[in-house]
């Protein structure tokens, strides 16, 4: 398996609208009668980022809230397109952004499964195959046929949970999504995330829990707004990133 | 182009089965079920035939069967219209978390309206058997008719749906839009009733005359539509989703931003 990322000076760049929804009298007033409107601003989520990450590499990405971890993350799930510069990336990608994003609430477990499965790119016999391993992981059998709006939030999450680590990607991309359950889910589910993380080439994670970065990865990289501020092994960045936290900041 | 055409086929498993969901979803938990999406087209044309009917002095039942031929390719267009230039906004919280080509919503969101069309046509067509008798060999033609105005529907939707991401006032202008387009369009009169005048000769550029005329003559008048007919609802309907297509590939990339 030779999966890999490389990102090369990649901006993201948001414009901030006053109002967001630029309304059809906006652009007639702006385009016609040449009335100009706010300045507009800028904001790089992503500036100047390059990034190679090769086969085997763990990846735990650390920074304050909104510096770009979630961007990052976005950029190399190929959500958001960069506004200029290049990223590519080899070997299939299973993203947990955000678990059970596609459900849909009317809709039975089974369905779900389905449904969520074809959308993070399965094909039929993919879901088939992982249908009854994900239903038996998940607890659910008696409920797998009920619609999932009368799921408890903790049913809710076991299914989501299950489904998304049936999937064995080659990079592995994870923004702080461990389990819920009671205490037996949560230790089990604890095993199957190691499992589905040993399993992945690549893992890039988020977390601001600096424990388990310490524990999974192999490399650290402290984002700081929108760029690299430091990359390199992780007792050092680590180090260096509370202590800056703790001296209250820049 | 053909990138948007892999993808559809990459992602069949998936449209397939957002189309039963739309499907599904529609009825699921109602009495009637299935019955709703008859009900509306069944009052409009009901009240229609009655009040112009009398108005133009026809035979009520030759023209229900007029109307009936108006009505089903006017209520495909408009229904895909409406129900899939939404399709963007409605599913910005899953394009927000997950990679997945975009144009697969659209797609969904339009064959099903497309099936929920050729459904209601069937039912529509069996009420009106007991009116009038329909059977002849020009209704194979139908099936065909329905693709052609499906295809000159989604290149339109298609547009429609990345501008109303950008405009979001554009979910009701489509609609007031399309209730005052109803009335240029022949679907409640004849369109030769207008006589001669500009507003005849401006009318008759109006490309879903032609669509119609595909459900009517083969209901209506029990014939195949001409050649030529055939041709330039083909090079329509080929136009706009080529267009459609291309408009959204240009402007799908970078969605992500404005939604």
């Amino acid at each position: 398996m030779n999966s890999s990322i490389k990102i090369n000076n990649v901006f993201v760049r948001f414009k901030i609208y006053e109002n967001n929804n630029l309304s059809l009298k906006d652009f007639f007033s702006k385009n016609f009668l040449r009335k100009p409107s706010q300045q507009d601003r800028y904001f790089d989520a992503a500036n100047d980022i390059s990034l190679e990450i090769n086969p085997g590499e763990r990846i735990g990405i650390i920074g304050r809230n909104g510096a770009g971890k979630s961007t990052l993350l976005k950029l190399i799930c190929g959500i958001c397109p960069p506004s200029s510069g290049k990223v590519s990336v080899e070997g299939k990608i299973a993203s947990l952004l955000e678990l059970g994003a596609g459900f849909h609430p009317e809709f039975t477990g089974r369905e779900n499964l389905y449904l969520n499965g074809a959308i993070i790119g399965f094909t039929e016999q993919q879901v088939k195959k992982i249908e009854n391993e994900v239903i038996a992981f998940s607890e659910l059998d008696s409920f797998i046929d009920v619609p999932v709006k009368y799921y408890s939030s903790g049913m809710y999450m076991r299914l989501a949970f299950s489904l998304a680590t049936a999937i064995h990607p080659d990079i592995l991309i994870l923004d702080e999504v461990f389990a819920a359950g009671d205490i037996c889910f949560v230790e089990k589910a604890r095993l199957r995330m190691h499992e589905m993380i040993n399993k992945a080439n690549i893992l890039i994670m988020v977390s601001h829990d600096m424990d388990l970065v310490r524990e999974l990865a192999n490399r650290v990289i402290w984002i700081e707004s929108g760029r690299v501020h430091k990359s390199g092994d992780p007792k050092s960045v680590i180090d260096a990133f509370t202590k800056f936290m703790s001296n209250g900041n820049l | 182009m053909i990138n948007a055409i892999q993808a559809i086929q990459k992602y069949q498993f998936l449209i397939r089965l957002l189309i039963r969901q739309q499907l599904v979803l529609r009825y699921r938990r109602t009495f009637f079920g299935y019955f709703w999406t008859l009900i509306n087209p069944l009052l409009t044309m009901g009240a229609s035939s009655i009040i112009f009917g009398t108005l133009f002095k026809a035979d009520i039942k030759t023209f229900a069967v007029y109307l009936f031929a108006g009505f089903i390719p006017w209520n495909c267009f408009n229904n895909i219209l409406i129900q899939t230039s939404n399709s963007l906004l409605a599913n910005e919280g899953l394009m927000k978390k997950i990679a997945c080509p975009k144009i697969v919503f659209p797609i969904s969101v339009s064959i099903s309206v497309l099936i929920d069309s050729f459904l209601s046509f069937i039912a529509l067509f069996l009420l009106m058997l007991l009116i009038q008798p329909l059977f002849s060999w020009a209704l194979v033609f139908i099936p065909i008719a329905f693709l052609l105005i499906y295809f000159f529907s989604i290149g339109i939707a298609l547009i429609l749906s990345i501008l109303t991401v950008y405009f979001r006032d554009l979910q009701y202008v489509v609609t007031i839009f399309l209730q005052v387009f109803f009335f240029f369009t022949p679907v409640v009169y004849r369109s030769d009733s207008l006589g001669s005048g500009l507003v005849a000769r401006l009318m008759s550029l109006n490309p879903l005359n032609i669509f119609i005329e595909l459900m009517r003559l083969p209901l209506v008048d029990h014939i195949f539509p001409d050649l030529s007919i055939i041709a330039t609802a083909l090079l329509l309907s080929i136009s706009s989703f080529i267009f459609g297509l291309y408009i959204f590939k240009k402007y799908e990339k970078t969605l992500i931003y404005r939604l």
